[in-house]
């Protein structure tokens, strides 16, 4: 790691910045500095306000208070269009780009102004193109953004940012699309554009992000800043501390609970049979497998393998081309099963927002989804009180019964739907990515409820593709790819990372 | 997403304020622009829809079908679903409907008109179920469908009539034979309002309760939402398409013959005056909403019976009228967003 040059100036300062929406301070009182050059890791859980915080800068959300000086002078931004012309580039979550265009035309959409007859061939888009192929030589501008995978989607919006000439780039999140080969190559170019006098803003929760490229860290915690330092000095735990604001559960800086113990005499409990949805390799294809009361069963493989499919087909959501999946002696899915009979498991699925809550009703309605698909009335169901109590035991934030679900970040959502799931007790529990874009907080949360759930006796499903996690709480793991189980064993200390993934990966074990 | 608390959107009275502005700016200038007073011209239409006792019956009696055909179209708009099939519904709730008529000319009264709207009732519901299943099993798009099945609706009745309903009596006029007085809609005393548009403007009430309380309008509101959340719990969105496509289409079966008894006292060509996509504009207008379709409903309702008087009386062309509904819509959709459009 490069030391930050020493600069009379900082690139940025942010002095007092606070925005507040109604009464809650998104940001309170935010001072820090980026120098030219250097990488700042700005960590936080989800709602710590960090990318309040850099749209505050970029000109989204003006700051109600205090202020932000580029080159020691203050800098105010109406619009992203200013902090663009001011050399400040920001690359989101959730990219600027149109899939169904090409690479070449997206980037010229950065340049609206540009005169028609030059086309795409104006001196912007080539500029763009040359600072796309230092960063990707293998993408070619003419290929439908669509096809590209999401990491080297990233790298095309990196280089419309690059290309602005920007002396500041801002990553929101970035590694947190990217498998792990592309985060690698991402941090090499982070470090390559900060060799080239660019300062750099890096908003995360991610401690391997902190540890690849970063500089100096600044921590936030509800808003404020909690505390920095240079990313060397720091250690994980300490980091882990200013982000929670505890102490981190035992020795193990991602918190985890411990694993379960299994009952003395393990009982079948969700039997899958020969299951398959299709001939796809997406699909699950010919997936026989046993979880016994009280044990919590790994699936572990590389996403899109076959594991939606799988938990849908289990779910009884997605009608089985063949076999059938028993709870407790009874078939809850099969071919063509009547509608009536689902969803007798807890399940947790992928992309809660999307499939798990409805998000214009209330968190009251979602919670009480399946008794309104069982035709239970309004006073048979939970009262008003005990849905708050509820939620309150989730810790599911803000805990207002009346408030719309799409209202609540990420975290919540999926503390909601986990307590939908895992509220009463169930036979099972399906979980798929359960903790996929959660921070540190929520994802022990998460698996905290997943161990209570199995030590109350349900058998549990666990579909990940987080292998230190599996290792640390699954009693077996399985391997699916290509839509099959390519591998099972006991979780025991011998079991290694290695032979789990070259599994996944289909390399030699 | 951007918040930006400085942006205050209008007040909705100042929205509707200055949305009735606009209208009236607008349909002063259709007026001018053929050679009218539009001071006068428009005086007259509020005289000729609410001056006196008969043009307020005319106003209510033009709502009745607009006000059925509008909540055909909001019933399974409340599932997400834009049927615009109302025209064709009306015409097959006509055709099932003088069936019965037709089939048991000498019962009485009080067992043919029950008769008579339930078979009205299933023709429309019938109509409407086939695009909701359609929709439902086979993801079909509802709102191709049932706009061809318009053009059926209306093709049918037309070959029933000119074949064989065709009452030879007629001497070649394609018309079923005059329905017997036993079908007659009951009146309020005193009045021509008959019982379509009592049905109606209780229907509209029963809906307005139906779709916000109670469980099944919830089960709706996340079917309409979040059809996969709605099905992971066993929700089925098919079963909900066909129900509530049916339920519109039997309201607007209703429309269908009462229109052919009240109005025209037999079935035959010219059912209707585009109350099935008047409805559906009406509905859209209200967003789904009920009571403001029944409101709605009736304010049409004046403009087109007002029409039919300035052509009578004012020398008004009085398809004058249909192009001053025309504005009112384009203004009604397009004023409150262009507002918005400048706050943001």
């Amino acid at each position: 790691m490069t030391g930050a040059p020493a600069e009379a100036v900082p690139m940025v300062s942010f002095r007092g910045v606070t925005k507040r929406f109604g009464t809650l301070a998104a940001c309170d009182d935010v001072s820090f500095d980026v120098a030219g050059g250097e990488v700042v890791a700005l960590l936080g859980e989800n709602g710590a306000g960090k990318s309040t915080l850099m749209k505050t800068l970029y000109g989204i959300h003006p700051p109600d208070g205090g202020e932000v000086l580029i080159h020691g002078r203050p800098a105010a931004f109406a619009r992203p269009a200013d902090a663009m012309a001011a050399g400040i580039g920001m690359v989101f979550q959730t990219f600027s780009l149109l899939p169904a265009l090409s690479v070449r035309d997206n980037l010229a959409m950065a340049w609206p102004g540009t005169p028609w007859y030059l086309g795409k061939r104006g001196r912007n888009v080539r500029g763009a193109l040359a600072h796309l192929s230092q960063l990707a030589p293998g993408i070619n501008p003419d290929a439908r953004l669509g096809t590209l995978s999401t990491g080297e989607q990233q790298l095309v919006e990196l280089a419309k940012v690059l290309n602005l000439d920007a002396r500041l780039v801002i990553l929101d999140e970035p590694t947190s699309v990217l498998t792990p080969a592309e985060a690698e190559r991402l941090y090499g170019l982070i470090r390559a554009i900060a060799a080239d006098g660019v300062a750099v803003v890096m908003i995360t929760h991610k401690l391997a992000d902190v540890e690849a490229c970063a500089d100096r860290v600044v921590v936030m915690r509800r808003g404020r800043v909690e505390g920095e330092g240079s990313a060397a000095a720091l250690s994980r735990a300490e980091i882990v501390t200013l982000m929670m604001g505890r102490t981190a559960r035992g020795d193990d800086p991602r918190g985890l609970p411990e694993k379960p113990p299994l009952p003395a005499r393990p009982r079948p409990q969700l039997l899958l049979r020969r299951v398959s949805t299709g001939d796809q390799t997406s699909d699950a294809r010919d997936v026989t497998l046993t979880v016994h009361r009280g044990e919590i069963l790994g699936i572990a493989g590389v996403t899109g393998n076959g594991q939606t499919a799988l938990a849908e087909g289990v779910a009884g959501i997605r009608d089985l081309t063949d076999g059938e999946v028993l709870l407790d002696g009874s078939v809850i899915s099969r071919r063509r099963l009547d509608p009536r009979r689902k969803l007798h498991i807890g399940y947790v699925p992928e992309n809660p927002r999307e499939n798990g809550i409805v998000a214009g009703l209330s968190l009251e309605t979602n919670l009480a989804l399946r008794s309104i698909a069982e035709r239970k009335g309004a006073s048979r169901r939970m009262t008003s009180s005990e849905v708050a109590q509820r939620l309150a035991e989730y810790d599911v934030r803000p805990p207002e019964p009346a408030r719309a679900a799409g209202t609540l970040s990420g975290g919540n959502v999926q503390k909601l739907v986990i307590a939908r799931e895992t509220g009463e007790p169930r036979e099972a529990l399906l979980m798929v990515f359960p903790t996929m874009g959660l921070d540190i907080t929520a994802t022990a949360f998460v698996y905290d409820r997943m161990v209570a759930a199995a030590a109350a006796g349900a058998a549990v499903l666990w579909i990940s593709e987080e292998l230190d996690d599996l290792l640390a709480l699954a009693h077996r793991i399985a391997v699916i790819r290509e839509g099959r189980i390519m591998a099972e064993w006991p979780v025991t200390p011998g079991l290694t990372r290695t032979e789990v993934g070259a599994s996944m990966t289909g390399g030699p074990t | 997403m951007r918040i930006d608390s400085t942006a205050r959107p209008w007040p909705f009275s100042a929205v509707l304020l200055t949305t009735a502005l606009v209208f009236f700016a607008v349909a002063a200038a259709f007026f001018a622009a053929i050679g009218q007073s539009p001071l006068k011209v428009m005086t007259d239409l509020v005289l000729f829809a609410a001056g006196d006792g008969f043009s307020r019956e005319e106003t209510l009696l033009k709502a009745a079908p607009i006000l059925l055909c509008a909540l055909a179209a909001a019933i399974p708009g409340r599932l997400g679903l834009i049927s615009v099939g109302a025209e064709g519904q009306l015409h097959l709730g006509a055709i099932f409907g003088t069936a019965m008529v037709l089939s048991m000319p000498g019962a009485p009264a009080m067992i043919l008109l029950p008769a008579t709207l339930m078979a009205a009732a299933c023709g429309g519901a019938f109509w409407g179920a086939i695009p909701g299943w359609l929709r439902g099993r086979l993801a079909v798009n509802e709102t191709i469908t049932t706009l061809v099945m318009n053009y059926i609706g209306v093709l049918m009745v037309n070959a029933l009539v000119f074949g064989p309903w065709r009452d030879p009596v007629n001497l070649g006029w394609p018309a079923t034979a005059r329905f017997p007085d036993a079908v007659d809609l009951p009146v309020l005393p005193g009045t021509r309002l008959h019982l379509g548009l009592m049905l109606g403007a209780l229907l509209a009430l029963a809906c307005a309760l139906a779709f916000s309380r109670g469980i099944r309008a919830e089960r709706v509101r996340i079917l309409a939402m979040n059809r996969k959340v709605g099905e992971t719990f066993g929700l089925s969105f098919p079963r909900h398409a066909v129900v509530l496509m049916a339920l519109g289409g039997a309201v607007a079966g209703l429309a269908g013959i009462g229109e052919a008894i009240a109005i025209q006292g037999r079935l035959q060509p010219g059912l209707s005056l585009g109350y099935g996509l008047t409805g559906f504009l009406v509905a859209w207008l209200c967003g789904h909403r009920f009571l403001p379709i029944l409101l709605v409903s009736i304010l049409i309702g004046g403009l087109l019976a007002a029409g039919d008087a300035l052509q009578l009386y004012a020398k008004v062309p009085a398809s004058s009228a249909v192009i001053l509904q025309g504005l009112l819509f384009v203004t009604v959709l397009a004023v409150p967003g262009l507002l918005q459009r400048r706050t943001a």
